[in-house]
This record gives structure tokens, sequence and C-alpha cells, in this order.
């Protein structure tokens, strides 16, 4: 997916001369100046602005671009739109990660530092100067600051010490780890590492006790507030939450910002406009972003966000609608209400994964399930074919799990295994395993007497495919004399169920199929909350061993090679570590999947250009942000 | 006499209000976990990992750490100072949530009510006193269809009818200039616009079984001896329904007026989901489905005391119309 | 009512019918006076009816509900016709034309054409064999398809291809039984407690309509979610959805309570109530045979008001997680599973479900109708 142009954009950067391209401005903004309420365009950029080729043509100002929050709580659709403007960012691709709000950066040859050189004369959205101190603020005065964080993020740790940082100069800083951190620049273009780069010191540190010795008395006159770092987190925003959205004084580096109220529990609509001081310019010297406006609707209920989008009331979405059954209702209203149909890559590997409890707490069950055997019957005995086209719209093809088969760490083993259909097969291997004995009602007998019969719980509000695909492996697992009961609970009853370790089966997203080294919970037992396979290792494993349950040794040596790869600062041996790890999964066999995700939809207004064809769909890459919405425009 | 039984009842509220927050804090409480579950819930199932680090110090922050007890006087006491707290989930001032969204509930119910009676008044009566015309039948058939027809199903497909054939707005009170307008002539304009379709919608079932209740409670009196007695007295028929047997089968209207708030928020909430309502329901519901503790709480709190008030200013209006019922 | 067989013509007029209604029981009089109610005996027929199917769906329907059919995914409902057309000339055989999927490779839409074969149907054919009620094996079905594996759909196939008329059947059979029970719990306590706390007044009183203001002040919506979370998970999902309904009953029986309180306060001053309490007779004979009978209209059309509710409580309770799940049948599940606008747009036949909860609630208030004024004291 064009990554030749990619790779041009990022030659790009830098080599432009700031002053040797003409910069212009949106109408609006050059009234503004005109009326004297604002400086010209070349004070606000900063001298070398980020020059960004547009994917397909350079495009014109104006228009505003419609889309719908979901939820009552749906912050990240914002988010995702405006994008998180990290000191790096993903490719359009979801490749590799290059600079952004950074202009370039060097790292020591372990590994371990990190120098970031910013843009001089680069601005915040008030106009005041963006530079080194601004990141000094965040590691010195917030990340080091007990009070604000009584523990400092993981991101930000490595070896028990936390990063620190040295400025160099007014453009330059220094981020220091303790050990090498092969995966941080990775790590700064996902979506929650922003926090460098979120807070403006010259307006935040009026919330903090270093610099505003009063401000125990604006803590004192805030209704619900207890103690400074709440006031400055209700002012200044955060990362993962509403609030950085609600406070249009908040100076930002983002294309956009809010206007008005805000984002909050009683919106009904969130309005943003340009910012004026956006450092990024085309390659005709056009200050981005395109587009004025950004206006979003909330509706709480999805099915009324797919009838706005029916309506032709959306711009450009695939959130909260992106399921592949809505694309026959989509087709039918795309042209009366002029929308086109947007293809989105599914970065997921399988549309569910079913995780077998290895660490069962019934010592049957858990003997029963750590069979291989077993495991290779049980895949063996689901029709895949039949549930694609039934659920699925035949849309996918049989897969387990691990990296889809055109991403560059796709191991064959680990996706195709066992996925043919042969209930003949998986008698013999279940027969053979020691189950053959039945009740009178044809299932299988553990040894102690009782049906082989499994409860699987999955969170059937959000995702009703789960329960359809169930209820036709329930016939196909009978049909080999295995009984399941299925049960959709409400999500926090499913993790907290999940979480005591009270599961025999959990059904859950596969995540990892064009981010396998980023979402490797299937493969690695990392998560303690999605890992359902064996959570008691994941505890072990994040505990350092004082907690939980000690994995198996093939668990342990792929938790191993994982902390090497968290290290290695070489991309292709990191790549090489990974394709070792999928190999040992592969051969352990732990999870089953159903189907290849298949793509998911949206819609997209057939006016907006510079929208790519196909776009990757993932949390990590926070689709559509990676793709640049600021060189998004309408012809005509 | 009805001053000291008003006053004695203002006065068991606060008793009474004490027990509905220990209830509601228990509630709130008893699905297992707290807010962050669900938090980490929701970061998960966008794959998001939320280290264990980041956990206790919003678990620090949010004072879930601490036993149950505390938390619950600490609430109870910045209650008592007019503070509701702070949102988990929106990380502000809870206040300033709840008050937004209260203001509009108490619009929309009061329209809805009006719409109910003012359908249900006349055509109870009237299937009352023409039992078994064709208008009572057809009635009595367009209200059960209403009554077995799930309303948030009635919502989308005339959502759907609407955007598909017509062109409508999808859902909401207002229209799009509007939303985050001022108030204005053109805004309660464009508001009276919108309102039509929650207002069937929530109406339609509620009309439903008021013009059967009316008609039932009519009946019950109509073929009662007095109204011959003043029948053959000669009283003229409209008069004669209008009254007595009308006040009496008012009772049933009025012993409902107290819960008619709750029901819209609590009852409704899943049309306000699909319609996209900026009422109280959908806010309460998604606080109570993260756990988010004070503004569960403080919906459930307000909600509880709105819902005693309407009791008491029933009773009233049950002396008020019926002079039979007395007082002790 | 004892009133009514006081005021009867006394025997001396010794006319056979005369004679018959004379001596008639009070139940007999008004299983007379119900027959008359011509709306009433229909309404008692489809609830009949409906009973059977619930009690035989198994018989009734010509399919597995719970079979997918990846051929039959929105497959559109089939008119049956009756006269076929051979070679041979007319002939009087049930069949519906076979029709054959196809999906839009680039929509996804599926539609379905005519292949133009015929599936011939047959009255009490052979099916799919079924235990009966977990008693004995049998394969009859009410319409069954000739060659067994032809398949037809009267009301279409739903998003898995199972067949919509086999789901309807078998959802009759909990939609029509288990709401009913918390329907008949609520009235009860809602008649006793109300009764009591109007008829006594005082303390009494005080205590029932404080208890009846804590129940109805507290949202509902909370209650369900603490009782989502506590169900245990290994529960049969039956089992779980009547807990459930009886624990809305327990809270539902408070508006009627506090509507009865509201009327035997006002009624219990009154001469008639007065009088009987004169002639010394006991407080629950005045409670129940004179008091309540004036209530009767409000009972029947609250408790004919009630049963929809009752019936479609698992549509709204499954946004919260509650309420009855799949893979279990009941007419709300089935129309929960319609509610998106993919159904709306493209399978309108999902909503047919609907239809059948407007035709009971409709035959049970037709019914109630008749009872009210079977039973009134004052009828003619």
């Amino acid at each position: 997916m064009r990554v030749g142009l990619i790779s041009a954009t990022a030659l790009l950067v830098g080599m432009v001369p700031g002053l040797a391209l003409a910069l212009n401005e949106a109408p609006s903004l050059a009234e503004q100046v005109a009326a004297g309420s604002l400086p010209p365009v070349e004070e606000r950029l900063p001298a070398s602005p980020e020059v960004i080729t547009p994917l397909n043509e350079v495009g014109t100002y104006g228009g505003t671009l419609r889309r719908v929050l979901g939820g009552s709580n749906d912050h990240n659709s914002i988010l995702r739109i405006v994008s998180p403007q990290g000191l790096t960012r993903w490719k359009a691709d979801f490749s590799a990660v290059i600079p952004n709000v950074a202009e370039s950066w060097d790292v020591n040859e372990v590994g371990s530092e990190f120098t970031f050189h910013l843009r001089e004369g680069m601005k915040w959205s008030d106009g005041h100067p963006f530079t080194a101190d601004d990141i000094m603020f965040f590691v010195e005065d917030l990340l080091h600051n007990e009070e604000f964080y009584p523990n400092p993020p993981a991101r930000f740790v490595v070896d028990g010490e936390t990063m620190t940082a040295e400025k160099v100069d007014d453009h330059t800083v220094t981020l220091k780890f303790a050990a090498p951190y092969g995966t941080f620049l990775t790590e700064l273009a996902t979506p929650l590492a922003q926090e460098p780069v979120l807070w403006a010191k010259h307006f935040c540190q009026q919330f903090h006790p270093k610099y505003n010795p009063d401000v125990q008395a604006s803590v004192d006159a805030t209704e619900a507030v207890e103690d400074w770092p709440s006031l400055f987190r209700l002012n200044c925003g955060e990362v993962e939450a509403p609030n950085r959205w609600a406070n249009a004084e908040r100076p930002t580096l983002d294309p956009w910002i809010v206007t008005g109220d805000g984002y909050s529990a009683g919106s009904t609509q969130v309005v943003m406009e340009r910012n004026p001081y956006f450092w990024q310019v085309d390659t005709d010297g056009n200050q981005l972003p395109y587009i004025d406006t950004l206006e979003m609707n909330v509706a709480v209920d999805n099915q009324t966000i797919v009838l706005e989008a029916i309506a032709g009331n959306i711009d450009m979405q695939r959130r909260r609608i992106d399921n592949l059954s809505n694309k026959p209702v989509f087709a039918e209203n795309a042209d009366k209400a002029g929308f086109e149909i947007l293809n989105m890559t599914n970065s997921s590997a399988n549309v569910m994964a079913i995780h077998f409890n290895h660490t069962h707490k019934d010592p049957v069950m858990r003997e029963l399930l750590r069979n291989k055997d077993v495991r290779v019957a049980l895949s063996l005995a689901i029709d895949r074919e039949e549930i694609i086209d039934i659920v699925y719209q035949g849309q996918g093809e049989p897969y387990q799990i691990g990296p889809r088969p055109d991403h560059v760490l796709y191991n064959e083993q680990l996706g195709r295994q066992y996925t043919e259909f042969d209930p003949d097969r998986a008698n013999e291997l279940l027969d053979a395993a020691g189950y053959a004995e039945r009740d009178s009602e044809d299932y299988r007998l553990l040894p102690d007497g009782r049906r082989m019969a499994f409860n699987i719980q999955y969170t059937g509000i959000e995702q009703p495919d789960w329960g359809d695909a169930l209820e036709i492996i329930a016939q196909h697992w009978q049909d080999v004399g295995v009984e399941i009961n299925t049960g959709s609970v409400e999500r926090s009853i499913y993790y907290s169920r999940g979480e005591a370790n009270e599961h025999d089966i959990m059904v859950w997203g596969a995540p990892g199929g064009l981010d396998p080294t980023l979402s490797p919970r299937d493969v690695i037992s990392v998560h303690p909350q999605a890992s359902w396979y064996a959570i008691p290792w994941a505890r072990w494993y994040l505990s350092g061993g004082t907690e939980g349950e000690e994995p198996t040794p093939s668990m342990k040596e792929r938790l191993a090679l994982y902390d090497a790869f968290k290290k290695e600062a070489d991309q292709e041996k990191a790549l090489d570590i990974f394709r070792q790890i999928h190999q040992i999964a592969a051969d352990e066999f732990e999870i089953i999947g159903v189907s290849l995700a298949p793509d998911l939809v949206g819609v997209v207004n057939k006016n907006l250009r510079n929208v790519p064809d196909q776009i990757p769909a993932s949390w990590m890459y926070p689709d559509p942000g990676p793709t640049l919405p600021q060189t998004y425009f309408y012809a005509g | 006499m009805i001053w000291r039984y008003i006053v004695k009842r203002i006065i068991w509220m606060v008793p009474f209000l004490f027990a509905v927050s220990v209830v509601a804090f228990l509630l709130i409480q008893a699905p297992p976990g707290d807010y962050l579950t669900t938090y980490i819930a929701k970061l998960g199932e966008s794959n998001e990992v939320l280290d264990q680090a980041t956990i206790d110090n919003l678990r620090r922050r949010f004072g879930l750490d601490q036993p149950l007890y505390v938390q619950y006087l600490k609430w109870v006491a910045n209650l008592l100072q007019g503070d509701f707290g702070m949102s988990f989930e929106w990380r502000q001032p809870v206040s300033d949530l709840v008050w937004e969204r209260m203001g509009l509930t108490f619009m929309l119910s009061f329209a809805t009510l009006l719409f109910t009676w003012a359908v249900a008044f006349p055509i109870g009566v009237y299937s009352a006193v023409k039992k078994y015309s064709i208008g009572d039948y057809v009635a009595t058939t367009i209200g059960f269809i209403g009554l077995a027809t799930p309303n948030f199903l009635l919502a989308l497909i005339l959502m759907y009818i609407g955007v598909v054939y017509f062109g409508t707005d999808v859902g909401g009170l207002f229209s799009n200039e509007y939303k985050n307008a001022p108030w204005s002539m053109g805004k309660v304009i464009d508001l009276l616009k919108h309102l039509w379709l929650p207002v069937v919608v929530l109406g339609t079932s509620a009309t439903a079984s008021l013009i059967r209740i009316m008609r039932a409670n009519l009946l019950d009196e109509l073929s009662k001896p007095y109204v011959d007695t003043a029948r053959a007295k000669g009283l003229s028929e409209f008069w004669l329904i209008m009254k007595y047997p009308v006040r009496v089968a008012l009772n049933p209207f009025i012993s409902t007026i107290g819960w008619v708030l709750p029901n819209l928020v609590s009852g409704a909430v899943i049309t306000a989901i699909v319609l996209s309502l900026p009422t109280a329901g959908p806010l309460m519901l998604q606080a109570l489905l993260s756990q988010d503790m004070f503004l569960a709480g403080a919906f459930v709190l307000l909600l509880s005391s709105l819902t005693v008030i309407g009791m008491l200013i029933s009773d009233i209006l049950l002396v008020l119309l019926d002079p039979r019922v007395k007082y002790e | 009512m004892s009133e009514l067989a006081a005021n009867a013509p006394l025997p001396a007029q010794s006319d056979k019918k005369a004679d018959e209604f004379a001596y008639a029981s009070q139940w007999q009089l008004t299983w007379w006076a119900f027959k008359k109610h011509r709306l009433a005996m229909i309404g008692l027929w489809v609830i009949g009816l409906m009973y059977l199917i619930a009690i035989f769906s198994e018989f009734f329907a010509p399919d597995d509900p719970f079979k997918q059919n990846r051929r039959a995914v929105f497959h559109p409902p089939q008119m049956i016709h009756l006269i076929d057309r051979t070679d041979d000339g007319l002939r009087i055989r049930p069949y519906v034309w076979e029709m054959k999927r196809e999906r839009d490779p680039e929509t996804l839409a599926v539609s379905y054409s005519p292949s133009g074969d015929k599936v011939y149907l047959r009255l009490f054919g052979r099916g799919e064999s079924y235990k009966f009620w977990g008693l004995w094996e049998t394969d009859l079905r009410l319409l069954a398809t000739v060659k067994p594996r032809d398949k037809f759909f009267i009301f279409g196939a739903d998003r898995l291809g199972r067949d919509m008329f086999s789901r309807v059947m078998y959802g009759t059979r909990i939609s029509m039984s288990i709401g009913l029970v918390g329907v008949a719990i609520s009235l009860i306590l809602g008649i006793t407690l109300g009764g009591i706390s109007g008829y006594y007044g005082g303390r009494v009183d005080v205590v029932i309509q404080r208890l009846i203001e804590f129940v109805l002040s507290l949202p509902t919506i909370p209650i369900w979610l603490a009782l989502a979370a506590s169900l245990p998970p290994g529960w049969p999902i039956v089992l779980q959805y009547f807990v459930i309904t009886l624990i809305v009953s327990l809270i539902g029986w408070t508006e009627l309570g506090r509507v009865v309180r509201g009327r035997f306060l006002a009624m219990k001053n009154d001469d008639f109530v007065v009088a009987a309490r004169l002639d010394g007779a006991s407080e629950p004979r005045i409670i129940f045979r004179h008091m309540l009978p004036s209530l009767t209209s409000h009972i029947i059309a609250s408790l004919t008001l009630a049963i929809p509710l009752m019936i479609l409580a698992e549509t709204a309770l499954s946004f919260l997680g509650l309420g009855l799940q799949p893979p279990a049948i009941s007419w709300g599940v089935l129309l929960k599973e319609a509610q998106n606008i993919r159904s709306i747009s493209q399978a309108p036949w999902l909503f047919i479900p609907g239809g059948f909860v407007v035709v009971a609630v409709l035959a049970f208030n037709f019914l109630g109708d008749g009872m009210r004024d079977a039973a009134d004291p004052y009828g003619q």
C-alpha cells in the first residue's frame, strides 16, 4: 500500500528549506491576518515546516468533515481523526515509524539514548513557541513527580529506572534509559505515548505547585477537585480520557482544535476548527489542514450511526459501523446519499480466537485442555467454511492465529494448520486420547464420569457474530460428542470471570494480524486481561515470578525471547526473534481460530479526496489518523 | 390537617434518602470489579494493554484502593457539602454533567406526559361510554399494537422510514446548526420540530395503558347504581359522566404521577439510546455499566428524590380530588 | 355476585330454562354471560390455539429451529400453492417454488431466484425426528416436505438460514408461559398488600407505603445490573430467565399495589362496605367479596397491560446482558434479533413474531373484557 509514496515523503522531510516555499493559508485565516488578529503565516509556521506530499493531489481549502461519535464516551474517535501528534508517527502503510513532531532523531550505539531534534520556530495552537522546555517539563516536573505519577507508566521505565531527559539546546533534547530500549521509537507512535509533547509548559505550569505556589487556592475553589494533579488534568487533559478534548483553552499541536465546551458527557455535538499554527504544509506550500471544520455529532446506538451513514450524514468513518453485515445496506444507499464504501484492512488475525484454559483449576479439565490432540481434534471438528459463509458473508478463509499472509512475519503453520474440516479424524484423535466412552445422549465422558462439556463465555452485546458462530460450532462439536453451553455476558462480568480464572473456554478477538509485535498476547502469555488461555502465566511473567503460576518450559522460552526482543535495537534481528516465538507457538497450538479476519467497511463521501482506497484498521495504528486527514479535501 | 401531613412526609424524606443512598451505593458496587475493571476491559477491546503502574495510579487517584465503607462515607460527606465528586470516566465534575441532562429529561418527560394525557383521557372516556362501538375497537386495537411493539424497535423503524424515504434527521432533539447554539426562538422551534418523534415513540405504550385503565375504571363506576339514580334525575349525560365517575376514575392516573419521571428515565433508556436523546437515561446506563460510581450515584439519588416528591404530590392530589380519601 | 343469584327469577315460574337459571351455580351464570360475548370467545379460541402450539411446538414446526442452513440465509417467505399444474393436468397438491441463493460479490447482498423446481409438501408428513417432551421419538410434523432433504420457509429464514416459522412455533412455548407466571405473582402481591394498606390504614399503611415508595424510587437499571452479575453462569438460560421474571414481578407489584390502595382508601367508608361491616362480615370477606369486585375492571386492564410488557421484557433486558438469550427462543428473542437496520431494509419478514405478540395480547384483552362483563355485579 503506497509504500513508494510514503518513503518519498520521508525523504522530503527537512530537505526543503522552509522559506524556499511561498507559504499559503486558508482564506479564513488570511482574513484574520488582514484584520490584524493573527500574525502572518510565515511567522506562524516553523522555519522548516514538515512538507507533506498529498496522496493524490494538492487540495483546496474549505469544507466540513462530518463524523459521528458513538457510545457515551467515544473520545478515541476524536483522537483517531485528529491523530495523536507524538514525536514519531506511523508510515501510512503501517510498516515503520517516521518523524512527526520531532524533525529527526539520533540514537546512541546501544539503543538507550534518543536525541530528538525539534523544529525551530514551531508553535503551540495559541502561538506560543514549542521548545525542548515543554519536553523537559513533562519529564522532570510530571514523570518524576510522585504526586502526579505515583508509579511512572511502564513505557517510560526500563530495568526499573524511569526515563530521564537532558536539554541540549532549545530545539534538541535527549531522552535516556538505563538499558537498551529497541522498541522505544515504535512505542512513541502508538496512540497513548503522546505524553512527552502533550502538555504546553507555559499554559499548564499554572496548575503545578512548583511554578504556582498558590495552586492550592485554585484547587479549593474548583468543585470535585481535591489535589493539584486533578486540577492539572481537568484543565490540561491527559491521554486516554475525554477531558483532553474538553478545554478549548488548552494549547495543542493538533491540526484542529476544539471549540466551545468541547467534548463532555452532555455533548450532542463536538466542533473542531483549524489550528492556525499547524506546522505542516503541502508540496505547494499550502498550510494544512485543507478542511476547515470537523463536526462530530453524538449518537449512542450503533444502529443509529448506520442510519446516519445511509442518510449521507457521515463524510468518513468506519468506527462502530464497520461490520461486514452492513455492507449490503450501505451499497443500497450509496448512490442516493452520495457516499462510497470505504474498505478497511482488518489488522486482526482472526475474527475470533477460542482460548482453551491451560491453567484450569479443575485437574481433569486441565489435563483435557492441555492435551494437544484434543485441541487438534476440536479444531478439525469445525466446518470453518460453513461459518464463514453464514456469519461472515463468505468473506474470509479458514485460519488460526498469527500474522496475516501478506505480513513479513507470516508463519504458514501457525496460521493454517488443522483448519481442514475432518470430523472422522477428530473422532479418532479424541478416542485415542482416552475419551472414547460416551453417555446415553452420545456425548463423550471424562475419566471421572462427567460429560465432556464446556462453558463458553463471550461478550454478545459488542460481538453478536461470536454468538452466531458459536451456535454453529456447538452443532459441529456435538457431532463429535462434545457439548458446549454458550453464554453472552456483560463485558465487565466477562472480565471478572476471566481474571478469576473460572472459565473453561473464552472467546475473544485475535489481534496481531498486521501488528504481531505490538499485540503478541495470543502467542505469548503477556496480557493479564486477554491471554485467556493462561491468565496465571501472564501474572507470573508480569510479577517477575512472585504471583500466578509458572508457565510451561515452552512458554518460558517464548517469554525470554520476548524480553530479548524488546531490547534488540537491530530491526532484522528483532524480527528473527519474533519468528522463533511464532514457530514455538505454532508447535504448541494453544488456541484456535475460525476465519482470517475479513475487510471491514466504512463510508466515505464521494467528493472527499486523498483518502486511500484501502486503510489498515487498528488501534495501534489509530486509523485514519496516520493517513493524514489534514490532507483530505473536497473536490469541486 | 393536610399541612401537617405534608410536613411529616417531608421529614420522612431525610432517613429515606439516607437509606436510598446506602442501597444505591451497594447496588452500584454489586457487580464484580470496579470502574477500573471496565476501563481495562474497554481498552483491552481495542488491544491496548494498561500497565500495572498506570492501573495502580488510577486506583489510588479514584480512591478505589480504600475499603467500601470509607468510599461510601467520603461520598456522602462530599454530598452533604453539595459536591457530587468527579466522574471516573469523564474525569470532569459530576454536577456539570448531571444538570445538563436533567433539564432536557424534565422537559421531555413533561411533554410526553401532556401528550399521553391529552390523547388517553378523551379516548378512554369515549371507549368506556361507547363500549364495544367501532371506535372503541379501533382505539383498543391501535393501542395494543402500540403496546406490543417494543418502543425502540418502533423508533428504529420510524427513523429508517424517515431517513430513506423523507430525508429527515436521524434522532436527536436538535438540527445540526442548533446543537451547540445558545437558546433562541429558532432553537425552540427547532426543538419542537424534533420533539414529536420521541414523544410519540415514548408516548404510545403509555397512552395505550392509560386508555385501558381509564376505560376500565370508568366502566366500573358507570355501572354503579348512583349513576342510574343521577340519570333518572335528568342530569345531562355529559355532566353526569364528568361530575363524578370521571373524577373517581382519575384516581389511578394520579396514583401513577409519582413514577412518571423515573419510568421515563429508566424505562425509556433504550429508546433514548436509539433516538440519541440527550437525556439522563443513556448517561446513567453508561455510568452504571462502567461503574462510574459518583456519576451513577448522583443520577440514582436525584431520581429517587424526584420520585419521592412525585409520590407526595400524587398523594396530595388524591385528597384534593376525591373527598372520600382522608388522612388520619 | 351472590346478589345476582338472589335476584334471579324464582323457581315458581316453572319454565325449564328459568329453572336451570335459578339453580345454576355462580360459575355457570358467569360462563353463560361470557359466551354471549363474541370477541371474548374468539379471544379464548386464539389463546387455546396458542397454548396448543406451545405444548406441541415440535409437531407444528416443520423444521429444527436451531438448524443453520448456509443455503437459506435471509431466505424470503414462500407462498404455498395448492393447485399443481403438471403435464397430467391439474392436481391438488401443495407445493412451493424452490429458490436458489446468490450473493453479490461486491455488495455482499444475498438474493434468491426461483430455480424452476417445485418442493412438494404433505400434511402430517415425516420430517426430521425429534423427541417429544423428551419422552418418545417421532418424526410426525403438521406440514413437511415430501422429500426429506427439501426445505420450505413460510415465514422466510433468518440471518443464519433458520426457518422462522419453526422458530415462531417454538417461541410460543416460552412467551406464553414464563412471563405469565410473573404477571400472576405481581397481581397477587399487589392486590394483597395494596388492599391491606388501603383497608386498614394507620401504621400498616405507613409501613407498606414506605416500602412501595422505596421500591419504586430506586431506578430499575442498577437493580438489573446487579442481578446480571450475581446469577451463576452455569445455570441453564431458561432458569436464569425465570429467576429474572420472578424478580421483575417482585418489583412490579408496587404500581398495582398503589392503585389498589388508593381505591380502597376511597372506598372503605362507602355505604356498601360499611353495610357489610355492620352485617358482621369478616374482613377477608369484605375485601375479597365486596371491595375487590368493584376493582375488577382495573385489575383485568392492568393484567392485560402487563402481559405484552412481560412478553417483550427480554427485548429491553437484553440490552443489559440480561433477559432471555439465544440459543433459547421466544418471541422477544426473535424480535430482538431483528432489531437492526439490516433486517429492516433487507429482511422485513423477521418482524413476523411481532404480529404474534399483538394477536396474543389482543386475545388476552378481549378475553379479559368478556370476563369483566360476565362477572360484573351490575351488568345486564
